[in-house]
């Protein structure tokens, strides 16, 4: 009220700068292409100029005509090896989506038995803290407490509350979260808890002690608990973690549903 | 009357921080932590009304989103109540003239509020406890809740100061001196 009113204005315009740079560079170099580009823009015809400039003075033409034939067949053979590189991960990208493709079709099979109910995530937690999402299902579609949710790739969570319209569900990466699963190999049991870290990554913990969990281990429920069915793929281990203490070992998992980009759920109305 | 134009504008606010907090804010994020804008709402609502209507504010917009996400109705209605009770604490010591006692104000009410949620969570919903990623994740949502404040201190105070006369009318005088 008895500041200087410019200078405040100033300030507020720079704390929005500051702001949308800190929100930019802190998720991921997405963003920052543009900004590379605009440099790159701006420096370069002068360099080009100043490099001309340069060429002309000494008088060695020659060798310079050289060095750019020579720069021009350098920049043709790396588009080509470029190209190469982008048919390869194509290819690669094939492969991938072959492999999901086989693995929905194995999950249909899997989850045939049965009934559910397609819904869509309509309201995120507004919270840091808890994962809970809200769906378009509720009592009048036939959605109860304790339900499982799961989307085509795997586990989501269970419904916590219903309303008429709408249901709440806990998912499998809130900090409240714990899931009773196995690994699928050897049929293990281990408990995946949420972690505040990551929206996509369980913590694995209370392994077995003789037992050798690796890298790339598939983990499913194993039907403990009373709430989830047996058999609903969770995810992936991406990392062991040892410890002093072989007992407190844990495993990272990684979740098979990517729960920033969940849209469609399926609820399981039978057990 | 005018109260009730006043009223009418503060809830409408609600809404609006509502859908900010829920879609624009979940896409405009420090390192994937959102602000919580309401709380910042609360304490400038208990700041220049008085101690019953912070409070009041506080219960009923902690009540509408424990009913909307959390597990057990009525953690966030204590620690947003408690905001608005506080603000009209700070609210006698301190002034609201200066752009940083407002700063202040806002990084205690924001650790306090989710400290409080957290530890409340523990006793009621048995949650995973990790020191380590809350305290990283509070100090993220503190800085940027300050941002913000810094940003909307002109509108805190214009309004403010509105509502200040309609709800205190005669009876402040600190500002005279």
């Amino acid at each position: 009220m008895y500041q200087n009113k410019k200078a405040g204005t100033i300030g507020i315009i720079i704390t929005i700068i500051i702001l949308i740079l800190i929100v930019i560079f802190s998720n991921g170099e997405s963003n920052t292409a543009f900004f590379e580009n605009a440099a790159s823009n701006l420096v370069m015809p002068i360099q080009n100029g100043l490099t001309y400039l340069k060429n002309k003075i000494s008088g060695n033409n020659t060798f310079f005509t050289d060095i750019n034939n020579l720069q021009q067949e350098n920049e043709e053979l790396k588009q080509k090896n470029s190209e190469l590189e982008q048919s390869l991960r194509e290819l690669e990208n094939i492969r991938t989506e072959n492999e999901t493709l086989k693995e929905y079709l194995n999950l249909t099979e899997k989850y045939g038995e049965y009934n559910t109910i397609p819904g869509y995530v309509i309201n995120k937690d507004i919270s840091n803290y808890s994962k809970t999402i809200v769906i378009n299902l509720g009592s009048n579609d036939g959605v109860a407490e304790n339900m499982t949710v799961i989307a085509d790739q795997g586990l989501v969570g269970y419904v916590i509350s219903v309303t008429d319209t709408t249901a709440k569900v806990q998912t499998i990466v809130d900090t409240a979260s714990s899931v009773s699963c196995i690994m699928s190999s050897n049929d293990e049991s281990i408990v995946c808890k949420g972690t505040m870290d990551d929206s996509s990554t369980l913590k694995a913990m209370y392994i077995p002690t003789d037992s050798n969990i690796a890298q790339g281990e598939s983990i499913e429920t194993s039907g403990l608990g009373g709430i989830y069915p047996k058999g609903i793929h969770v995810g992936t281990v991406t990392k062991v973690t040892n410890t002093q203490n072989l007992t407190d070992r844990y495993a990272t998992v990684e979740t098979a549903v990517d729960f920033d980009k969940l849209n469609t759920v399926l609820v399981i109305t039978n057990k | 009357m005018k109260k009730l134009v006043i009223n009418l504008f503060l809830i409408l606010t609600i809404f609006i921080i509502y859908f900010l907090q829920s879609n624009f804010f979940n896409w405009f994020n420090i390192a994937g932590v959102m602000p919580n804008v309401f709380i910042i709402f609360v304490l400038f609502i208990g700041l220049f009304t008085n101690k019953t209507v912070g409070t009041a504010y506080g219960v009923v917009i902690g009540l509408i989103l424990d009913l909307l996400f959390s597990q057990k109705i009525g953690i966030q209605a204590v620690t947003l109540g408690l905001v608005g009770f506080l603000a009209a604490i700070f609210d006698k010591n301190f002034s609201k003239d200066s752009r940083m006692t407002i700063m202040l104000m806002v990084l205690g009410s924001t650790v306090i509020v989710e400290v409080l949620n957290y530890l409340l969570a523990y006793m009621f919903i048995n949650i995973n406890v990790e020191i380590v990623n809350f305290v990283k994740i509070l100090a993220i949502e503190v800085i940027y809740n300050m941002i913000l404040t810094i940003i909307i201190y002109p509108l805190i105070q214009k309004f403010g100061y509105d509502i200040e006369n309609e709800y205190k009318g005669n009876k402040i005088l600190t500002r005279y001196f």
